[in-house]
């Protein structure tokens, strides 16, 4: 196998956003030390101003549909990566914008941190292009690299070093299982391009592949491989935390889908028993474990775990229906999911607390933080008219024509299991009586993020058409690759856009 | 104007609770102000509505159909009718008076009428939805008001765990017995009510996935599924599917109706949820679990539905007994109000389950009539309670010497709720027993014997609240003298007796909804012809009720109420 390095500025155009973000990222390094003085939410606008113009060329790639393979197929840029960069762009922006305050708690390094986030983006952003076992493998480990750092970033705090170093081995571990599994199905198959495998049915590559989607578990916090979460989630910086929950989810299942539905397409009958058992562990194991939390923060971590179980429903549906609704549902998830952690930390900021029972009250403290937080809850609970209702039927819907009925069956009973927990803490927000009744005040950007995160919630859940239309079109690679298995093929126009 | 009536009477509701939410909780005049507009507007479009509704055309009217999501085969499409159009007005009348029922609250009043607002909206759009997913969607958008509504300005239960019956056993409640935390609480209220009605409806919504996936027409359309989904003979675990998915959806709504065995949840909400809350919960919260059923397993399922309504047959039996049992034992007002609801809608199942055409059509009209009187009935209740703080029947006593309107309001309600002639009531009780005496006489006999009981406990609570003697601690209570406090129980007053003196227009209207769907379900074709036929304009309700032969409409019609109900033809 011989790589092609001869490179044209019109590939690299495709490289384009990944470029422009690198040289950004020189450019806030710079300013952090040349300028020592410069207070670090300067900083901050700074990368979000980057992020944004990111944003604004992803969205241009969007519109005129540039698409294309760089490097010998090793880097795709199809609609779903574009989607996928934008969610993870998006997610990052939002991210920076609750960080500005929680920042002034770190000791040192102020201004390394927005460094060290928007480095794992660009290591997440590489990671949803990758279509090959080496990008993929050097991707997951850029973006983990600086995950690495930052949950350990709060030096003084024990818990923060323990969900580092907890993290870290762990990461550690999976990334040797991913190495391994590599190295296995590079020995069965002899490629490493996705789409140029036709991997052999034999023990060797089915071990390789369980190796790599084990790696992909750790990522996504599936149930088998959630251990790290609780702990990583409470210890960490909570800016982080809410990076950690959304973005890296993202990336994960876009190479989870290209996985799964082109690679290994054929093997749909093995891996549909793979994804529900694991879909079930999650979601049950995720809502029933949630009920014993008194932490918000290991509240949001095990209702993530069943999040994912749900989303891993959409994948075990296998159609492009499926992966459709797995588009739709982690982007309902990332706006109630950062409105929730916005909310957790402006609570943070103000009260210097994280436990639920300090939630006691918070309608009279601050009837704007209480209601964001209904709603935020709400949606990731499932209750119309907010976005994540619309995410769960979606799912529910792409695996009735698949007839899982088992999962959607589980699914809808943990439903009402989660809604237990999330109308607990609903119940200290607006039933109980407050201990202290001081008013707590939001900062500027944090309010901004509550209300982005309040607006995506409430207008997916009341219009989901454009964005259905959107993920409809990311997908529309798969509707040929699925092939007649999928059982929906006769009905595609109906639905396919 | 009248084309986009029921957009109206759903987003009126709906753009107040937006607007309040601009409106400064330090205003509470204003915040009223809002809520009394939008909930006028609301009333005033769903009287037009159920005037201008053509009861000779009948069918679905005043359709509004909007593209949502094509992927998804999912429209709003909204439309009524003889069977929504009283429940959408009941709905309108009874906002309207729980506005004025609430008028005294103060603690966070803007939150109160902006979940209440939501709360009637919700209900309001699952009796115009034509769509399962949009039927789904607002059912479950009225639960979580309630919790917030229970919970924030609620009352907690004191005596319920006293309750006991006449050999001096404790009553408990079942599920609270098993998960038992803080069982009197209104914090448990509000969770056991969220939890169970979250419980059955995503039962609901595991058959309303089954018929869209097996019906196979990427749709929710309930008017498209109706003519075009063969969900019949389709063997299931040992059955068909089509029993699997009517078994679904009907335990799936009726927890809210709520049916005996599931109906836990519903007292213990009455009790602790604030006065306009209990109205709206037990006037229509309720009635949208019958008519959920009516709408969806009647409308998709009509042979199945043949086949399996003897199931509600038997269970409403234990529903009349056993509530009425319960509320006469009961020694708490909302207790004995809400077990009497539970009771009531023991007739509603009885009426429906007998599928004839005088049945079904009483059943409607009772949903209608128990709408106001109970809704009467809850506000008065909540009205002594915000004047003693007590709901606990021994220590109450002698209070009409204190507030004379109210107690005379509560003889009316009380009257209402038992049936007298004179009242709407009446004549949905006397439409449904004598409907279903063909059918099913040992239950008729049950629902009779339900009467007197409603009549013993209703007669033991307005005694032991109003007469006999006062205790000096309450000599500080007043009566409703304000107008803003009197127009909601002479509201729905007038209402119950204005269509219990002419019922003509309301019979009218139900009956143009039950014919089409009765004449279906039993007069129905084998599934071949069946197909042939859907070319045909079936959709034609008119003709499909000529369907009936007259003769035997005349038989079930002919007892001695001829002269309330105007013969159709």
């Amino acid at each position: 196998m011989t790589f092609d390095l001869t490179l044209s500025v019109a590939d690299l155009l495709l490289l384009l956003p990944e470029i422009f973000l690198t040289c950004w990222l020189c450019v806030v390094l710079i300013v952090d030390f040349s300028c020592p003085r410069l207070p670090h939410t300067r900083l901050a606008h700074l990368s979000v101003v980057g992020l944004a113009i990111t944003l604004l060329c992803l969205a241009w790639f969007d519109v005129t549909r540039v698409s294309g393979t760089l490097f010998n197929n090793m880097f795709v840029l199809d609609r779903m990566a574009i989607f996928f960069k934008m969610f993870i762009v998006g997610s990052t922006m939002l991210v920076i914008l609750t960080s500005t305050q929680y920042v002034n708690r770190f000791a040192f390094f102020r201004g390394e941190y927005y460094f060290l986030v928007v480095m794992s983006a660009l290591g997440m952003m590489f990671m949803v292009s990758a279509n090959d076992l080496l990008s993929l493998f050097v991707s997951i480990e850029f973006s983990t690299l600086g995950f690495y750092i930052l949950v350990g970033y709060l030096r003084e705090d024990l818990t923060s070093n323990e969900a580092g170093l907890k993290f870290f081995v762990l990461g550690v571990f999976a990334a040797g299982l991913l190495a391994y599994g590599i190295s296995l199905v590079y020995g069965e198959t002899g490629k490493l391009v996705f789409s140029d495998m036709t991997p052999p049915a034999t023990p060797g590559a089915m071990i390789g592949f369980l190796l790599i989607f084990a790696a992909l578990g750790f990522k996504i916090g599936a149930v088998p491989f959630h251990s790290w979460i609780p702990d990583t989630y409470h210890g960490a910086p909570t800016p982080v935390t809410a990076f950690l929950s959304i973005a890296p989810k993202g990336a994960a299942f876009a190479i989870l889908i290209r996985l799964f539905l082109v690679v290994l397409a054929a093997f749909k009958p093995l891996w549909v028993l793979l994804l529900v058992a694991v879909s079930i562990l999650s979601m049950t194991y995720g809502n029933i474990v949630a009920i014993a939390q008194r932490n918000i923060k290991r509240l949001l971590a095990y209702s993530g775990i069943a999040q994912i179980g749900n989303v891993l429903i959409g994948l075990a549906a296998g159609t492009k229906m499926g992966s459709d609704a797995i588009l739709f549902y982690l982007l309902t998830y990332l706006f109630a999911n950062i409105g929730a952690f916005a909310v957790v930390i402006a609570v943070g900021q103000a009260i210097g607390s994280e436990e639920i029972d300090d939630y006691s009250g918070l309608n009279r403290r601050s009837p704007f933080l209480a209601f964001a937080m209904l709603l935020f809850l709400l949606s990731l609970a499932g209750v119309p008219p907010l976005a994540g209702f619309i995410g769960k039927l979606y799912i529910f819907i792409a695996a009735v024509r698949e007839g899982l009925y088992t999962l959607i069956v589980v699914g809808l009973i943990n439903i009402v299991i989660s809604m237990y927990y999330y109308l607990v803490v609903v119940k200290k927000m607006y039933i109980n009586e407050p201990i202290d009744p001081s008013p707590v005040s939001v900062s500027g950007p944090m309010k901004a993020v509550v209300y982005i995160g309040l607006a995506g919630t409430l207008a997916i859940g009341i219009y989901p058409q454009p964005v259905i239309t959107w993920v409809v079109d990311a997908t529309l690679m798969f509707s040929r690759a699925i092939g007649p298995a999928a059982g929906v093929a006769p009905s595609l126009p109906l639905f396919g856009g | 104007m009248s084309a986009y009536l029921l957009l109206y009477i759903l987003f009126a509701p709906f753009a107040g609770a937006l607007a309040l939410i601009f409106v400064p909780n330090s205003r509470p005049l204003l915040v009223r102000g809002v809520a009394v507009a939008s909930s006028f507007v609301s009333l005033v479009a769903s009287i037009y509505l159920f005037y201008a509704y053509d009861a000779v055309r009948g069918g679905f009217q005043f359709v509004q159909k909007f593209p949502w999501s094509t992927e998804l085969g999912i429209a709003l499409h909204l439309g009524v009718d003889g069977i929504g159009v009283p429940l959408v007005l009941a709905s309108a009348i009874l906002l309207f008076a729980g506005v004025f029922v609430s008028w005294h609250i103060t603690d966070r009043t803007k939150e109160f009428y902006i979940w209440l607002l939501i709360l009637a909206a919700a209900t309001i759009g699952v009796f115009m939805s034509l769509d399962l997913f949009f039927l789904y969607f607002f059912y479950e958008m009225s639960v979580i008001p309630m919790y917030l509504l229970l919970g924030m300005w609620g009352s907690h239960t004191k005596k319920y765990l006293e309750m006991t019956d006449p050999e001096g056993l404790k009553l408990r409640d079942s599920v609270g017995f098993i998960f038992n935390f803080g069982a009197n609480s209104k914090e448990y209220a509000a969770m056991k009510l969220v939890l169970f009605l979250s419980a059955f409806a995503v039962v609901a919504l595991m058959g309303i996935l089954l018929i869209y996936k097996y019906a196979g027409l990427n749709t929710f359309d309930i008017l498209v599924l109706r003519e075009h989904a063969q969900l019949m003979n389709i063997p299931v675990l040992g059955t068909t599917l089509d029993k699997i998915i009517w078994i679904l959806v009907f335990f799936g709504f009726a927890s809210i109706a709520p049916i005996w065995p599931l109906h836990s949840w519903s007292p213990v909400g009455h009790a602790a949820a604030p006065a306009a809350t209990s109205m709206l919960h037990a006037g229509v919260l309720m009635k949208l679990g019958h008519f959920s059923i009516i709408r969806v397993a009647f409308e998709i399922l009509p042979e199945t539905t043949r086949e399996l309504m003897p199931i509600a047959a038997v269970l409403c039996v234990f529903s009349i007994i056993y509530g009425g049992l319960v509320a006469f034992y009961a020694n708490d007002t909302k207790y004995v109000i809400g077990y009497s609801s539970s009771s009531h809608m023991g007739y509603v199942f009885l009426g429906m389950a007998a599928l004839n055409y005088i049945s079904l059509s009483g059943a409607v009209i009772y949903m209608f009539a128990h709408a106001m009187a109970t809704g009467m009935l809850f506000a008065m209740a909540g009205w002594v309670y915000d004047q003693t703080h007590t709901r606990d029947l021994p220590s109450l006593g002698g209070l009409s010497n204190k507030m004379p309107f109210i107690a005379g309001c509560f003889v009316v309600g009380c009257m209402a709720s038992i049936g007298m002639p004179g009242t709407v009531n009446f004549i949905a009780e006397i439409m449904i027993i004598v409907g279903s005496w063909n059918k099913y006489p040992l239950q008729v006999i049950v629902a009779v014997l339900g009467i007197v009981l409603t009549l013993a406990y209703l007669f033991k609570m307005m005694r032991a609240v109003f007469y006999g003697p006062m205790s000096q601690k309450y000599s500080y209570t007043r009566d409703a003298v304000a107008m803003v406090d009197r127009l909601p129980l002479l509201v729905m007053i007038a209402v119950s007796i204005g269509f219990g003196l002419f019922p003509v227009r309301l019979y009218d209207v139900v009956r143009s909804g039950v014919d089409p769907l009765v004449a279906k379900i039993t007069y129905v074709m084998p599934v071949a012809q069946r197909n042939e036929d859907s070319d045909s304009g079936r959709d034609d309700r008119t003709e499909a009720s000529s369907l009936i032969p007259l003769s035997e409409m005349a038989d079930i019609a002919r007892p001695s109420i001829t002269y309330a109900l105007r013969d159709s033809q």
